[in-house]
């Protein structure tokens, strides 16, 4: 397959384009209108299906496409001042590329029978596909600048549809608080972009890892901190911010105002696992930078703090609000301690189960028009393929062996454990992920059961809600992501520890295929020519080696040894906490051998601090808005008003008044009297001196022309 | 032999008693006559001009050229003032002067 503009573009186009007409038709033919906005996320879905496809055929860790084309040239002499555009996809974005269109084609489906008898049907489809085209376009960019506007297109439509019922307060300030944290984010990342650029001289990733690679950025300081820590830093905060890592993590809790389908394409299955996907991207940097360690407690304590508060929540989507946010925690730690591979498989795995599971929440939310868990239970008759999606899922998140999860999060876990054990600095990080794991367990759990399981506990919703029949839209988008929350997926093995060989060669695909770009194969980006678009590309891929799994990850075989030792005792740990969480879970719950109540009131001071979410919500409004930022804002008020309003305004009045004075004069005399009057006067003037000429006496006009005759002919004399 | 400059000066004579007698003269007709003066003088010159200057019979055709228009000039001059005493019983010049203003 060849990469050429005609075939790449239109992944990105195709959701764009169903975006411009449909902000045109959308009123008028909302059907229409949602078709367009399923076809093209569907085209989108065949375009990167055969992008994945083709680097599954050639199958090389090292093996990379980059496009370019010039945006803009404005140096002059030696100051550089350049800025490509293009698509750059290397293993990694071929799966994400398969994963965003794959979750967001089977969103949309099911958004056509969440949303249908909702007043704004065609405008959440409008949203949508203006989100998706930006989340393409970021999965493809090769150049961080960009990734940034991509970036900031996203949270323009996170903003819009968590303020998407706006009718409702509660909405318009959960999607201005969601716009404004994550902005604090952004303006890190965009001063990181500034510091990269002032090393590099670019943005491109293919050119900064060639410049890591080189050691440009050993050495630099600036206000004696490495730049390449400063560079890294900001980056990440732009992560913090986007993938809501404490401290900015407020804002997603709160984003679930939204409709529940966009909450699971936006806020959990894309848009903010797409700051983790720039943390990978950069992930050199951060390791240049000595970065590792601070991400790695950033996660742990993410992970560790929102798996607590999950515990309290009874709103369904709250749990799952949290669930996302420590399971984004998970990914920051996989970035860390350096497990780049898992990092990224829990973002996939993560992203499909948590889309499920938000769907999930959205056909009970639907099918019984309540979000309260108190006031749900044993809804398992009357809404089976639901539960059967979601016990999928909870099984998947909560890392029970043969799901998704397990592969993914046991792996992370198992390096924070390899880490913890060289360096004692990563034992909390250990801790905490571990502890985070069970907790995961538990709430998960807590949520199936409060749901599905037990007495109604409110008869009138319980014999209100519809019994669920398998409709195209409304369940088996579901069925089909809880399919793919099987570990076999994503492994090709059923353990995740690749012992069973299933695919041939292709086994460990994930693992084989995601290399984590370290400086020993940075070198491949040393002879990078950035080629230009459209033309057809020349490397011969059937010469390139087909990559194979190397189970000892490239360490000697006691190093290999060692760690798989430690792998599989971290699995068993995650495995025994696990089922502890759901068999918890189960006694609390269902069994109700163990009363909640009792451990609430054992941990009364606690509870009270995990429902109001750590006091963080508190804190930012009364402390640091309240606090800080209004008495600033009253100070510069004050300045506006008695300085600038008094001097500069009121000043400015003065003068004009003089002004005023002067040209007022000036008009009156100079320009009506003199100019306007005095055309008129000239006229009369001439008038009367005419007048006096033509006197009609014909001697008269005789004696003119002779005198005019005669003083002509007494010129010519001289 | 009289020379050019007699002649000059008795055309010269002519046109000054010309112009004299139109502005001078009310009466139309006196008027007409003071054209008639100029003429002459002007045919004099020509006559007195192409003796002395090209000799050759240029300016006397010329001369009787002036002739026969100023007696067609006499004829429709005083064509006119017959029609203007008709309307107005007047042969004053200053009595034709409704183009004044």
């Amino acid at each position: 397959m060849d990469y050429t503009i005609s075939n790449i573009a239109p992944i990105v186009l195709l959701p764009f384009l169903a975006f411009v007409i449909n902000v045109f038709i959308v009123k008028r033919f909302t059907k229409v209108a949602v078709g367009l906005s399923v076809a093209a996320i569907f085209g989108s879905f065949l375009y990167a299906l055969r992008i994945f496809l083709d680097f599954m055929n050639v199958y090389n860790t090292n093996y990379y496409v980059h496009k370019a084309f010039n945006w803009f040239d404005l140096s002059t002499g030696a100051h550089v001042f350049k800025v490509n555009m293009g698509i750059y996809i290397d293993n990694m974005s071929a799966v994400m590329l398969l994963m965003v269109t794959g979750a967001a084609t089977l969103i949309h489906i099911f958004s056509t029978w969440y949303m249908h008898d909702d007043a704004r049907f065609g405008r959440f489809f409008v949203y949508l596909s203006l989100f998706t085209s930006a989340m393409l376009g970021l999965v493809l960019s090769d150049n961080l600048l960009s990734v940034f506007i991509f970036w900031e297109l996203m949270g323009f439509c996170s903003y819009s549809l968590i303020g998407f019922y706006y009718e409702k307060e509660g909405a318009g300030n959960a999607s201005m608080k969601a716009f404004m944290t994550t902005r604090v984010g952004d303006v890190f990342f965009l001063l990181g972009i500034l510091a990269i650029w002032s090393v590099v001289g670019s943005v491109s990733f293919t050119e900064i890892y060639n410049a890591i690679g080189d050691g440009k950025f050993n050495n630099l300081y600036a206000l004696g901190i490495p730049l390449a820590t400063l560079a890294g830093f900001s980056i990440f905060m732009g992560t913090v911010g986007k993938s809501a890592q404490v401290p900015l993590q407020v804002w997603l809790p709160d984003a679930m105002w939204g409709p529940t389908p966009c909450s699971a394409l936006i806020h959990a299955a894309t848009m903010v696992a797409a700051g983790v996907y720039l943390s990978l991207r950069m992930f050199p940097l951060m390791e240049v930078g000595h970065l590792t360690t601070f991400i790695a407690y950033t996660g742990a304590i993410t992970a560790f703090l929102a798996a607590t508060i999950a515990l309290v929540q009874t709103d369904i989507k709250a749990v799952l609000a949290f669930s996302t946010i420590s399971q984004l925690g998970y990914m920051v730690i996989g970035i860390g301690v350096g497990s780049y591979n898992a990092s990224f498989m829990h973002l996939i795995t993560h992203a499909v189960f948590k889309a499920c599971l938000f769907l999930s929440a959205g056909a009970v939310i639907h099918s019984i028009h309540e979000q309260q868990m108190p006031k749900m239970g044993g809804l398992k008759s009357k809404l089976p393929y639901t539960f059967l999606a979601m016990l999928l899922c909870c099984l998947a998140i909560a890392g029970v062996p043969f799901f998704s999860g397990f592969v993914s999060k046991d792996r992370i876990l198992g390096d924070a454990l390899i880490m913890a054990l060289e360096n004692p600095v990563y034992i909390p990080v250990a801790l905490l992920g571990f502890a985070g794991a069970g907790l995961t367990a538990f709430y998960m759990f807590r949520m199936l059961f409060l749901t599905f399981f037990g007495e109604p506990r409110d008869h009138h919703i319980y014999d209100h809600a519809h019994d669920e029949h398998l409709g195209w839209n409304s369940n088996i988008p579901l069925l089909i992501l809880g399919v793919f929350t099987l570990g076999l997926f994503y492994s090709g093995s059923f353990t995740g520890l690749g012992e069973v060989n299933l695919f041939g060669s292709k086994y460990e695909w994930f693992n084989t295929l995601i290399a984590k770009p370290e400086a020993k194969n940075l070198a491949q980006f040393k002879s990078y020519v950035s080629t230009p678009f459209s033309t057809v590309d020349m490397r011969e891929k059937a010469q390139l080696e087909k990559s194979a799994y190397d189970a000892s990850h490239g360490m000697s075989e006691e190093a290999a040894h060692h760690a798989h030792l430690i792998h599989k005792i971290g699995a068993a740990l995650s495995v025994i906490i696990a089922f502890s969480g759901i068999f918890i879970a189960y006694l609390m719950y269902v069994k109700k051998s163990l009363n909640p109540a009792g451990c609430t009131e054992f941990f009364k001071r606690w509870t009270e601090a995990l429902k109001n979410k750590y006091y963080f919500d508190d804190f930012y409004i009364k402390k640091m808005i309240q606090g800080g930022l209004l008495p600033f804002n009253d100070l510069l008020s004050r300045f506006d008003m008695g300085f600038y309003d008094k001097y500069a305004v009121d000043g400015w009045e003065k003068v004009n008044q003089y002004a005023y004075k002067i040209s007022n004069w000036f008009d009156n005399n100079i320009i009506d009297s003199g100019m306007v009057d005095g055309t008129g006067a000239s006229v009369r003037l001439m008038n009367v001196v005419l007048r006096t000429i033509q006197s009609g006496k014909v001697q008269m006009y005789f004696v003119v022309l002779v005198v005019v005759l005669a003083s002509y002919v007494w010129t010519l004399n001289f | 032999m009289i020379s050019l400059g007699s002649y000059l000066a008795i055309s010269f004579a002519l046109f000054i008693l010309g112009i004299a007698v139109m502005i001078a003269r009310k009466n139309i007709i006196a008027i007409l006559l003071g054209i008639e003066l100029i003429l002459n003088s002007a045919a004099l010159n020509f006559a007195a001009y192409t003796k002395f200057v090209n000799n050759n019979l240029d300016g006397h055709v010329m001369s009787l050229f002036i002739i026969v228009i100023a007696a067609a000039e006499a004829a429709v001059g005083l064509g006119i003032v017959i029609r203007f005493f008709q309307l107005r019983e007047s042969i004053h010049i200053d009595d034709a002067a409704s183009l004044q203003n």
